[in-house]
């Protein structure tokens, strides 16, 4: 499976980590320079949150090192938060972020448009414009593509019916304005996949907030998830809360329980579950089963699960040499696909295509986690964790890490949402730095 | 109770720290592996706090904040001595007593603006 080639920069680096041994070089700018006489040139394909991080962080790694961001929108809506959007308590624009401060700060080179290709081999980015670039180092942070038809009927078109909502922009609208247009009394339903998935809490916060949108405006209504797993993340946590915040109006259905969608017909809002329940909804929304974002198989970084394999210690790919992949795209449990995780994987691989590109050893990784869930605006639970590499795995290290104590007061609650907002705040700061 | 500095760690860090400026690299801050190794362990925490922990807001700036006060709080969180803590014992039980105060001499050193 592997195609780690032996060119031209691979030998170049085994040489530089030879001379790094003995220490003696003065002017390695020079002798780690790349073909176009600078430090190097890194493409990274994606802007989110692992990707900007990478952008952002191999600059302030080493400026001299030529950094070209390839990203087709010129704002980007997060995820996180996005279920504020759809609850009507944020705008869409709140949780937008523009690539101006990679541009003018810290001297990325942004270009908006698609990656189509990639040769791994010659070192080459096709650009939907037409244009072909060549990389010293290439980090790819490509997010989740959708499975469509992974469940019959639900491809790409029956998303604006039926929208996922799982990538924030346009489709967290479209499914806003369903839970709008819902009757006082009706039903809004949600299918989850099973695991592995991108925010493994998400689909629970977002039942929690739909719900306290209907709490207020359509009292009579109700919330069905129909789940493909019998476990969930948080679920102690957010049952618990469910039940004293809501009542009885979020159901949840688990797979042993026919929770599993393997119908869907987005005309008439309607769902068939494993064992043949039919499920009439008023809004409807399909999370449906996903992989890696699409230019990595055009990279041929992913294996046969539709996931990127990478050495845990740097993020590289464990299939193509010189091609970086991090964020949700990538197989890193025991992290989540979460944006902080993927934040945070932007920086270990960042540190060590700085290293690489100046022929020295990457620091050894460290990783944290926390992923913050809204049960209401004022009521927030966590999941933490940090992680190391051990026995060329990832572990969480032992000890670190959990859930928010399921006896915690109420102003407990309280803090954890005010101090989810801070992370919005800070983790956004830190990637993209136009908001805050 | 909270330990303070401990001379015989701090001169072992020193000692890192020198003998790793013999290292290669392309400028001064990318040049020695324990600054690195710390710059790489402190980024995780500007996911809260911001890039090099100077946003402060619900959550607090840690940058520029005197490296005993930092070190003390971090070892208080891991061992469960501060009251109503949310997060940050779960994430204090991760590193070792020593990146801690790593961890709190980096932030030490930054400057706020």
């Amino acid at each position: 499976m592997s195609n780690k080639n032996t060119n031209f920069s691979t030998s170049r680096r085994r040489l530089l980590k030879g001379l790094g041994m003995v220490g003696l070089l003065p002017a390695i700018p020079t002798i780690a320079a790349n073909t176009s006489g600078h430090a190097g040139h890194v493409i990274v394909v994606g802007g989110g949150f692992g990707g900007a991080t990478a952008a952002k962080y191999i600059k302030r790694g080493n400026p001299k090192i030529d950094v070209t961001l390839i990203e087709p929108n010129s704002t980007f809506y997060t995820c996180p938060f996005s279920n504020l959007v759809l609850a009507g308590e944020r705008s869409l624009d709140s949780i937008g972020h523009s690539y101006e401060e990679l541009k003018s700060v810290f001297g990325v080179n942004v270009i908006h448009a698609f990656a189509e290709d990639i040769d791994g081999v010659a070192h080459k980015v096709t650009l939907s414009n037409g244009s072909v670039l060549s990389y010293d180092r290439l980090l790819l942070s490509p997010g989740i593509d959708m499975r469509w038809n992974a469940i019959e009927g639900y491809d790409e078109a029956a998303s604006e019916k039926a929208p996922h909502a799982w990538k924030a922009g346009n489709q967290t609208l479209l499914l806003r304005k369903q839970l709008e247009d819902m009757e006082d009394g009706g039903t809004f339903v949600m299918s989850v996949p099973a695991d592995p998935f991108r925010c493994p809490p998400g689909p629970y916060e977002r039942a929690s907030l739909v719900a306290h949108y209907l709490k207020q405006h359509k009292p009579r209504s109700k919330v069905l998830i129909l789940d493909s797993k019998d476990n969930f993340s948080k679920q102690g946590l957010f049952t618990s809360a469910w039940k004293d915040i809501y009542g009885d109006m979020i159901e949840w259905v688990g797979v042993s329980g026919d929770g599993r969608v393997v119908r869907v017909d987005a005309d008439k809002r309607e769902v068939e579950t494993e064992f043949g329940t039919l499920h009439s909804a008023s809004a409807l929304n399909i999370i449906p089963p996903q992989k890696a974002g699409f230019i990595a198989d055009r990279a041929g970084v992913t294996n046969e699960s539709g996931w990127v394999p990478v050495n845990p210690n740097t993020f590289e790919s464990q299939q193509v040499a010189d091609i970086y992949v991090v964020g949700d795209a990538t197989l890193a449990a025991p992290m989540p696909k979460s944006g902080f995780a993927a934040n945070t994987q932007g920086k270990v691989a960042a540190a060590a295509i700085v290293a690489s590109l100046a022929g020295i050893t990457a620091p050894d990784p460290y990783w944290a986690n926390t992923c913050y869930s809204l049960v209401n605006p004022d009521y927030g639970i966590s999941v933490a964790g940090v992680y190391k590499v051990e026995d060329n795995q990832i572990i969480t290290v032992p000890g670190s890490g959990g859930l928010s104590a399921a006896d915690a007061s109420l102003e407990i609650r309280q803090a954890e949402a005010a101090y989810a907002v801070g992370w919005y705040e800070a983790i956004t700061q830190d990637t993209w730095g136009t908001q805050y | 109770m909270i330990s303070g500095y401990l001379p015989c760690t701090r001169s072992t860090l020193i000692k890192l720290l020198s003998s790793a400026t013999l290292l290669l690299a392309i400028n001064a801050q990318a040049s020695d592996l324990p600054e690195r190794q710390v710059s790489l362990m402190s980024s995780s925490c500007a996911n809260c706090h911001g890039t090099d922990g100077k946003l402060a807001g619900a959550i607090p700036a840690i940058a520029g904040r005197p490296a005993s006060v930092l070190e003390a709080q971090l070892l208080a969180f891991k061992q469960d001595l501060q009251p109503n803590t949310t997060v940050m014992n779960r994430i204090a039980k991760g590193y070792t007593d020593e990146e801690l105060k790593s961890l709190a001499n980096y932030f030490a050193n930054v400057k706020r603006k």
